[in-house]
């Protein structure tokens, strides 16, 4: 061979890549269908947000039409019921189906924004006041302490008695209570990593201050973050039906499955599925989440 | 180092139990329910419960108030006083007033009464009653203006004390309600020298009336204990060796203790669980009307469509009591007319056990009073305060959706509904349940009262004002029965507002024990006997 | 450490003071208790002048003034509804909740911690997936939901457990098990995502890689570090718990201090209110305060 294409073998050796790079979207679906839990929390969840969009074309009936000929119908499994009303009708005659279809939207709304409004607020707060540390942190775990020193339901409680409890003071409430979790372990992880030699060392050669915090500090600490928040949607969403129990949940016209299990508990023992339907669809969307949520844990470790 | 973890993780525990340590011991060691440590370990039947040991359980949903019994203003509260403390009159089973502790009473003016005490009454420290006491509870009650019975006894002026056992109830002006307010809840007796010797405050802590029981203990929100007293001057009550509250505000909780025979009676039960108490072997569900008639207040006020009595009416027809006393509350009501119910002065029986339903003439009536094409208005409503109500409120706005009246449920959580009544800020309707303590219809008319509702209702009837104010003060009892049922009779004509039902008062009882409810709500030992 | 524990006392009354001055506000703003505290038929006369005789016409300043003065002597004020002074009934209920918290953290704490590590160490086997399942089924189910059923089951149906109320340690037993296991699922899941970071590290890894047996590895040096988090969970859920009294007390009839604050809230006696928020803030002040000190015993690398 000449010269020339010895070098150029070379180059071609060098330069071009063993195999070719796999798009993103089908990088991120392979990881998801590795895990069995992944992809069924992100099928569920996928499924929640598309009944909550199209709520209106999948459920069969008005969720808030009163029917005095039907009241307490079972499910049509069991004698009584019919292929009318599926999971039967609750005791002023409405289809319970229906009812948690449009329920979803209520739901999901209340519990996504409050985590977000939440882990907005948590985070900065936690990585600031554990950075800065001093005089700062001092004032700003002060106001942690506050918040953390009231229970969330009982703050909850209080306000929502007071303002009246609307959707939007109920998100509100909610994301001011959430916060501190996300902040206190945020400062604690913060204050671990700050004195571990990585970062010491990135100081020392002259690295930046917020340079450092963005690129070391934030990717250790979106593991428990992600973590926190799949289990707040999850609290908001049972937060919101234990205020139904004390009366201060969404209120009707609005449908939301904590209002729908909380009509339903006078009825527990006898027409058992206008509470457990409601609560087998919180139970099952909060775990569809949390397995979600472990998977995008798994798979954003840096380094795992 | 693990050990360091192993003592870390046990401090923190061992702080948390410290502090309940110290306390946590005694208030156990002091609250005694008898029966719930039986039920606990056996799934025994009542009637064990009731052979061993003489214990009256009665489950109520909320807790006692207070022991000042001219601070609570609460049905439940009284239940349990009434058997600590008498009356100077009281209703019987047929809702007459009868003597309690007055043995002779004599009419001396429109402003005078005088009256003489049963002789050998005695307090549970063992003070004889005398005129004194009469004299030292009515006018506290009648004077102080902090206490929330005030509003209810402020007619009466002075009590003169004649002698140990006579005594004269001077009111301010002709009070033709006198036997209604002395026979109420909130009517007991106090003891003056036991008031005046230890202080109020070691009353409300050790309280002392002239009643059947005497208290033992009250752990708050928990129970509280009554045991008999010998001395009671009817004589002593052999009946129960113990009466315990126990006080479980969650229904289907207070169900359950029912249904395990963990308590004898269960006020409350919702009409869910009717079936599953009455199936239950060994209890079930005895009903008695209540004194609370569910209505929906109306505003009468110029340019809303309620304003024109045709519309009124028309809503009236539209509202099929029926199917909410009967279905919706499966039983639990009495569709009525009036507010004036059975068992109070000037009811009128003719309005009572009967409705108006009638679609085509509710349409009819819109149409004539120029609504043909329907309207919207607002239905304000609490939840959970009274039986059913949510759901009453959101059948409605189904009723009258028929007749094209569209109707927007705004569900308010009781202290806001409360807020929005005093505020005047009511819309066009909402429900209401009244009661009437002093059992005087008089009371309830009082509603359609132009001057004191104005803002709130602004409904105005000359008429009713003309016998209203005649009734007011009209001595002669037959003619101020007559005046206040006509009254009844012109508002269910007009409407001020619809009534919809009387409701009924639902306790579970064990099969064991024989108890009649009366419509006062009172739970009075005594009364209830083992079979 | 005297210095930190001194300094971190001083820090507990500005926080006090900030919940008893927000709580002031809120109850100040929430409207007048009078008109609950007579009957529907009671006339506005009535009502105004019931409002007079409480001096609750005052202006907002000289209503705070009263308070706060109040406040320094520990007094809150007399309940509208017992008519007696707040503080002693707050008193006088705590420890039945905290007999409750108690048990129900200890119920907590001996499921999720060895649960936590167990299901790390060995994760994604088929015991992983039962306890993460189990633990986020568990915590889907709302309070009320759970103990109304556990009534039904043990009390009701087979009759091993009184129903409701206080008083021997088979009373204890249902409202532990409720309370507790709600707040063991979520401690479950934090500290197993706490022990897998840990297992992850390099260190551990090293450990590993060269040999010295799983076990030890577990037990001696990520044991100690997952200490740290799993310290901060547990105080974390001081809060949760005592919110969750709130619930669980209405069901089982327990004699606390939850159910006294529902009704204080439902009545707007403000006295109760601000009363109890104190204590509970205390309450759980003190806890966070216990939980710090464990920190500095832990890991010496914390300065503070």
């Amino acid at each position: 061979m000449s010269v020339n294409s010895q070098l150029q073998n070379q180059n071609q050796t060098v330069t071009s890549p063993v195999k070719q790079t796999p798009s993103t979207f089908v990088r991120w679906l392979r990881l998801l269908l590795k895990s069995k839990t992944g992809t069924f929390g992100f099928i569920i969840v996928l499924a929640v947000i598309l009944v909550a969009i199209f709520a209106s074309s999948l459920a069969p009936y008005d969720p808030n039409m009163i029917n005095p000929a039907a009241m307490l119908k079972p499910p049509f499994w069991l004698e009584g019921g019919s292929m009318e009303h599926i999971l039967g009708t609750d005791n002023l005659g409405r289809d319970i189906l229906s009812r948690i279809i449009y329920g979803s939207q209520v739901s999901l709304a209340v519990g996504l924004s409050a985590v977000a409004l939440a882990g907005i607020i948590g985070v900065f707060v936690g990585l600031v006041a554990g950075y800065y540390g001093g005089f700062i942190d001092n004032l700003l775990m002060r106001l942690v302490d506050s918040f953390l020193a009231i229970p969330t339901i009982l703050f909850a409680l209080v306000i929502l008695s007071i303002f009246g409890p609307s959707v939007t003071t109920l998100i509100v409430v909610l994301g001011i209570t959430n916060w501190v979790q996300y902040a206190r372990l945020v400062r604690g992880e913060v204050l671990s990593i700050k004195e571990r030699e990585f970062v010491k060392a990135a100081k020392s050669i002259g690295v930046r201050d917020n340079k450092i915090i963005l690129k070391h500090l934030l990717p250790n600490v979106v593991s428990p973050f992600i973590v926190i928040s799949t289990l707040s949607v999850a609290t908001t969403i049972i937060l919101e039906a234990s205020l139904s129990f004390l009366g201060l949940g969404i209120q009707p016209p609005t449908i939301s499955w904590g209002g729908i299990l909380s009509d339903g508990r006078d009825y527990i023992a006898t027409s058992w599925w206008l509470a457990t339907f409601p609560g087998l669809a919180i139970t099952i969307t909060v775990l569809a989440i949390i397995f979600l949520g472990d998977w995008l844990r798994d798979v954003l470790d840096p380094r795992s | 180092m693990k050990r360091k973890a192993f003592w870390s993780i046990f401090l923190f525990v061992f702080s948390a139990i410290l502090l309940v340590g110290c306390s946590g011991g005694t208030s156990s060691s002091t609250t005694e329910p008898a029966n719930t440590d039986q039920k606990g370990t056996d799934s025994g039947t009542s009637e064990t419960k009731s052979e061993v040991d003489r214990t009256l359980t009665v489950a109520v949903g909320s807790d006692m108030v207070s022991f000042d019994i001219h601070n609570h203003n609460n049905t439940s509260t009284e239940a349990i006083h009434v058997n600590m403390f008498n009356y100077l009159f009281k209703k019987d089973a047929n809702g007459e007033i009868q003597n309690e502790l007055v043995e002779e009473y004599k009419i001396i003016d429109d402003l005078t009464v005088e009256m003489k005490l049963v002789e050998g009454v005695t307090f549970h420290n063992g003070d004889p009653l005398t005129s004194e006491d009469v004299k030292f509870t009515l006018e506290r009650v009648a004077t102080d203006d902090t206490l929330k019975e005030y509003p209810n006894y402020k007619q009466i002026k002075e009590v003169q004390v004649i002698d140990d056992l006579n005594f004269r109830v001077v009111t301010h002006a002709p009070e033709p309600s006198l036997f209604h307010r002395l026979s109420r809840l909130g009517s007991g007796i106090l003891p003056k020298k036991y008031i005046e010797e230890n202080g109020w405050d070691n009353f409300l802590a050790n309280p002392v009336g002239t009643g059947p029981y005497q208290f033992k203990e009250w752990v708050r929100d928990d129970h509280i204990t009554l045991v008999p007293f010998d001395n009671f001057y009817q004589g002593k009550v052999e009946e129960w060796d113990e009466v315990v509250f126990r006080v479980i505000p969650e229904n289907s909780t207070r169900v359950s203790e029912l249904l395990t025979g963990g308590v004898d009676i269960a006020v409350n039960i919702p009409p869910a669980d009717w079936d599953r108490v009455n199936s239950n072997e060994g209890t079930s569900v005895v009903q008695e009307i209540s004194n609370r008639v569910i209505m929906l207040i109306l505003r009468s006020t110029e340019g809303l469509p309620t304003a024109d009595p045709r519309v009124r009416q028309a809503l009236d027809y539209a509202i099929d009591d029926g199917v909410l006393a009967n279905t919706v509350l499966r039983g639990g009501g009495v569709p009525t007319l009036t507010m004036v119910g059975p068992g109070n002065f000037g009811h009128n029986p003719d309005l009572y056990d009967t409705y108006n339903y009638d679609v085509e003439k509710a349409k009819a009536l819109l149409a004539e009073a120029g609504y043909a094409d329907g309207f919207e208005i607002t239905l304000q409503s609490p939840r959970g305060r009274y039986l059913q109500d949510a759901e009453v409120a959101e059948m409605i706005a189904g009723m009258l959706a028929a007749i094209n009246v569209k109707v927007n449920v705004e569900f308010l959580e009781w202290s806001n509904f409360v807020e929005m009544r005093n505020a005047n800020e009511n819309k066009e309707a909402y429900l209401l349940g009244l009661g009437n303590s002093m059992f005087d219809g008089a009371y309830s008319v009082d509603w359609y009262r132009a001057e004191r509702y104005k803002g709130h209702t602004d409904y105005k009837n000359d008429k009713i004002e003309e016998l209203l104010n005649a009734s007011a003060s009209n001595m002669d009892q037959a003619e101020r029965e007559k005046q206040i049922q006509e009254i009844s009779a012109i508002a269910a004509e007009d409407v001020p507002f619809v009534t919809l039902y009387q409701e009924k008062i639902n306790i579970g009882v064990s099969d064991s024990i024989d108890f009649d409810p009366t419509p006062d709500e009172m739970i009075y030992a005594p009364s209830i006997k083992r079979k | 450490m005297g210095k930190f524990l001194i300094r971190r006392l001083l820090q507990i009354i500005p926080v006090l003071f900030i919940i008893s001055f927000v709580v002031f506000c809120l109850v100040f703003v929430a409207g007048d208790p009078v008109a609950l505290m007579l009957p529907e038929d009671a006339s506005p006369e009535d009502i105004e002048q019931l409002r007079e005789s409480l001096g609750l016409n005052e202006p907002f300043h000289v209503q705070y003034f009263t308070y706060m003065l109040g406040l320094v002597q520990l007094d809150f004020g007399d309940s509208f509804r017992y008519n007696q002074s707040a503080l002693p009934i707050v008193l006088e209920r705590l420890p039945a909740t905290l007999e409750l918290a108690a048990a129900s953290m200890i119920v907590a704490i001996i499921i999720a911690i060895p649960l936590g590590i167990w299901s790390a160490t060995k994760k994604n086997s088929p015991l992983d997936f039962l306890a993460t399942g189990g633990a986020v089924l568990w915590k889907a189910m709302p309070n009320f939901w759970l103990g109304i059923m556990l009534i039904l089951l043990f009390s009701v149906t087979l009759g091993w457990f009184p129903v409701s109320g206080r008083g021997s340690f088979s009373h204890l037993i249902l409202p532990a098990i409720t309370l507790g296991t709600g707040i063991a699922a979520e401690m479950t899941r934090l500290i197993r995502s706490s022990m897998l970071e840990i297992l992850n590290q390099d260190y551990i890894r090293t450990a590993k890689s060269k040999g010295i047996r799983n076990f030890y590895v577990v037990n001696k040096h990520a044991f100690r570090n997952a200490l740290i988090p799993v310290v901060t969970i547990t105080a974390l859920q001081t809060s949760t718990l005592v919110g969750g009294t709130l619930v669980t007390e209405t069901v089982f009839s327990w004699p606390g201090l939850g159910q006294l604050l529902i009704q204080a809230v439902n009545t707007r006696d403000m006295a109760i209110v601000q009363a109890s928020v104190f204590i509970i803030a205390f309450v759980v002040i003190l806890m966070n305060l216990i939980a710090d000190i464990l920190y500095k015993i832990l890991d010496p690398r914390i300065k503070y």
